[in-house]
């Protein structure tokens, strides 16, 4: 075996015992904490009955909404003739950038007892519960659910239109017998994505929820309150299923791909109507993420909504007195430790398993990098909490930075790999014959030839750790806080508007980082292109 | 004629199937040798174990009469042109050829202008600052070439290298390779599926299936007098196909 060979062999093993480590051994110590005893008196009160049922319905009908949102938005981008639907691709992705429960906390600003709206027209407030968190459910998963589908119609193949066009196929039946199975794929996956992200999520109803406890609220009670591993586990274990799930379609999926390349893009054809109806569900749906997102900012510098409309910096003062200053510098402390290792750790990662022999192994260790997608957030902190609380790791904000780069690692692990797929095959025999080592080709080809997807992943790193709270709820301590949890802890305080000014520093820093990502990538093209 | 290399009894197994079965042949100084066969015969094979990229199980590579079946690729002394030529997308034309010099411990210091010579001599001095992006087939076959040749090889191997472009281009990269050939007056052997191909540029061919040479002559006698059915069949029935898919594009008779 030479030698550049044995170097990618231990890498592949050091990585993937990593892996083992960080995501297989938490859950399994979770699994482990289970009391199988006590776990038939839980699940036979009328609570547990119920906190599954509320679960179950508020999951279905927001993914239904979110999905089909998501759909019509996709449709609007791709198959229409609307104007600017790049500003509007970006403005339909905002609300990504802020934490789930920040979107619980735009609703109240919004619709509560003494909401914007509610005040304005003079109408009941009747949020809290299982309305609050459909609303919010649907505004933090259908921007995902679009980036999925609108991902997929970008690839459509004309020539199958064409095809339907000239054997007379009529438009209705078109749309039914070309776009809908076209779709089938995508569209499953992004509705096994959206009920998955909605089912384990618990900042929405953890703030706008009320007396309507869902399954991740009520494990977080029961770990966070009473110090109940045994049920926390258990409850961990059935938020687990639906992930395990998805993931396992996506895995087929992936398997099956291989359509491979559109030989032709899209015609769109003219049609005034369809345009106005899908530009107008456009405006809307912005529109009703751009009134969330400005209440944070109204809520920021009025007194009291609605009975002191003075401009006030109170409750920026509030937030500042309560240790903003030390929670934003953990937040960006954490994000950018996690999008630095994180980034490494992925790029090399994919490295090995796009461009290296041994097929066994490379196998493996892409199955252990992507297997942490199917593991929700709140599982992995609970795990993560069973796991470490006795290592040196905990108590310390690395705990949190390898929590994260756990829970976010698949996507831009996935980015890596598939921009290093793409680069010719060849490379590694050129460099063989003309004396070039693997680790000077990485440095002088791979690295300048993905530097807009090495970008794109610190990016997504970074962003991601700034707005999550799932699992890190459970690992951070008063030195380590970071920002997100704050607006958990103010509303707690009914401090409402100092819990929108904190929303609205974790936006503006998130869309000021995606600036500068945009222009690195945009730079990136630039120097490539020259 | 002078023997620059000699290939003896090469044996190359995969698990359980034969990719290369006690292989013997012997390639002329200066010669235009083209290895033709369908894929799957083994030929692509033969190619990366001779410039020592693919390991073989038994038998003899010998260069000017020397074993170098144990020399590591970039000390054989032969340069190879990849499938869709493997440039480095970031780098411009100079710097693709002369990245490979600054590793080389004896012509780090000359590399610039061992580089610039050389692309003088394949005609692409005024493209010098390009990246491979910007220019045609034909200049980036060209490149390819260029790179290879900067280490000064006395053999230089093809692999399908216009598999990915069109037909008409084809037809004048097999002539830029064959002036570059006369040019350097270097060796040169090509691996192909397309028989016009082989038997346009080579003095001689040999034919492969399933691992065997079925045939090894000049064109003209493999045309003429096909060894046996498989020759025969494989030369005509892809002339065939030619001539049908001619015919189509032209909307001809079918």
């Amino acid at each position: 075996m030479t030698k550049s060979r044995t170097l990618s062999l231990s890498v592949k093993l050091v990585l993937t015992a990593f892996f083992m480590v960080t995501v297989f051994l938490p859950i399994i110590s979770m699994f482990s904490k289970i009391n199988w005893a006590t776990i038939g008196s839980i699940v036979n009160t009328a609570t547990f009955g119920q906190t599954v049922f509320n679960s179950l319905s508020v999951t279905i009908c927001a993914t239904i909404i979110s999905v089909i949102t998501a759909y019509l938005l996709a449709f609007a981008i791709n198959h229409s003739r609307i104007p600017c639907k790049g500003a509007l691709s970006i403005l339909i992705t905002l609300p990504m950038l802020i934490p789930s429960i920040s979107h619980g906390l735009g609703l109240i600003n919004l619709f509560g007892e003494n909401g914007l709206l509610t005040n304005l027209l003079g109408i009941p407030s009747n949020l809290y519960g299982f309305n609050g968190i459909l609303i919010g459910s649907v505004m933090y998963s259908f921007p995902v659910a679009f980036l999925m589908l609108s991902d997929a119609m970008k690839y459509a193949d004309e020539t199958i239109y064409e095809a339907a066009r000239v054997l007379g196929i009529p438009k209705g039946s078109r749309f039914f017998s070309v776009t809908l199975p076209y779709m089938k794929r995508p569209l499953i996956s992004a509705t096994f994505a959206v009920f998955t992200m909605v089912f384990t999520d618990y900042g929405v109803p953890l703030s706008i929820g009320g007396r309507f406890v869902t399954l991740p609220v009520y494990l977080y009670t029961e770990v966070i309150g009473l110090q109940d591993f045994s049920r926390g586990a258990f409850i961990g274990l059935l938020l687990l299923i639906p992930a395990i799930i998805t993931f396992l379609i996506d895995l087929r999926k992936k398997d099956n791909e291989g359509m491979g390349f559109a030989s032709k893009s899209i015609r769109i054809e003219r049609n005034r109507l369809r345009d106005i109806l899908l530009g107008l569900f456009c405006v809307l749906v912005i529109g009703f993420v751009l009134l969330v997102l400005v209440s944070f900012a109204i809520m920021t510098f009025i007194g009291k909504y609605p009975y002191d409309m003075s401009f006030t910096l109170r409750h920026i003062q509030e937030v500042m007195d309560k240790g903003l200053g030390e929670f934003f510098s953990n937040s960006l402390l954490i994000s950018i430790l996690v999008a630095l290792i994180g980034t490494v750790v992925g790029y090399i990662t994919a490295y090995v398993t796009a461009r290296t022999e041994s097929r066994v192994v490379s196998r493996i260790l892409h199955l252990t990098s992507i297997s942490s997608l199917a593991i929700p957030g709140i599982v992995l902190g609970l795990g993560y909490v069973i796991c470490f609380s006795g290592s040196f790791l905990y108590g310390t904000i690395f705990i949190l930075v390898l929590v994260n780069i756990i829970h976010f690692f698949s996507s831009p692990y996935m980015m890596a790999h598939n921009a290093m797929k793409k680069l010719n095959p060849n490379f590694e025999d050129v460099g063989k014959t003309l004396c070039v080592g693997r680790l000077r080709l990485l440095r002088d080809v791979f690295i300048p030839n993905t530097l807009d997807t090495i970008a794109e992943m610190f990016g997504y790193f970074f962003v991601n750790s700034m707005i999550t709270i799932s699992a890190v709820a459970f690992l951070y301590n008063t030195r380590t806080m970071p920002l997100a949890i704050l607006i958990n802890q103010l509303e707690g305080d009914m401090m409402f508007e100092a819990a929108a000014f904190v929303s609205m520093i974790i936006l503006l820093s998130n869309i000021l980082a995606k600036i500068v990502i945009a222009g690195v990538k945009k730079f990136c093209k630039y120097r490539l292109a020259k | 004629m002078e023997e620059k290399l000699q290939v003896s009894r090469l044996i190359k197994t995969y698990a359980d199937k034969t990719v290369l079965n006690g292989i013997n042949f012997t390639v002329h100084n200066g010669e235009f040798l083209s290895v033709l066969g369908p894929s799957g015969c083994g030929k692509t094979t033969l190619l990366r174990i001779l410039i020592g990229i693919e390991p073989f199980d038994s038998g003899h590579i010998q260069k000017d009469g020397e074993e170098i079946s144990n020399l590591p690729p970039n000390a054989r002394g032969m340069g190879i042109v990849f499938q869709n030529y493997a440039l480095f997308p970031n780098m411009s034309v100079l710097q693709n050829v002369m990245y490979p010099l600054k590793f080389q411990p004896k012509l780090k210091k000359n590399a610039k202008s061992i580089a610039l010579d050389i692309i003088e001599k394949v005609g692409l001095t005024e493209h010098i600052g390009k990246k491979p992006n910007k220019l045609s087939g034909g200049q980036q076959q060209r490149v390819a070439i260029a790179r290879t040749l900067a280490l000064s090889p006395d053999i230089v191997l093809f692999d399908e290298p216009m598999s990915a472009l069109d037909a008409a281009n084809r037809v004048a990269l097999r002539k830029e390779i064959k002036e570059i050939q006369a040019k350097f007056g270097i060796t040169m052997i090509y691996i192909t599926h397309d028989q016009e191909e082989a038997f346009s540029m080579s003095d001689r061919v040999i034919v492969m299936d399933e691992g065997n040479i079925v045939q090894m002559d000049t064109p003209y006698e493999v045309y003429h007098h096909p060894a046996n059915d498989y020759v025969e069949q494989f030369v005509t029935c892809h002339l065939k196909e030619k001539i049908s898919s001619i015919q189509e594009s032209v909307g001809g008779v079918r």
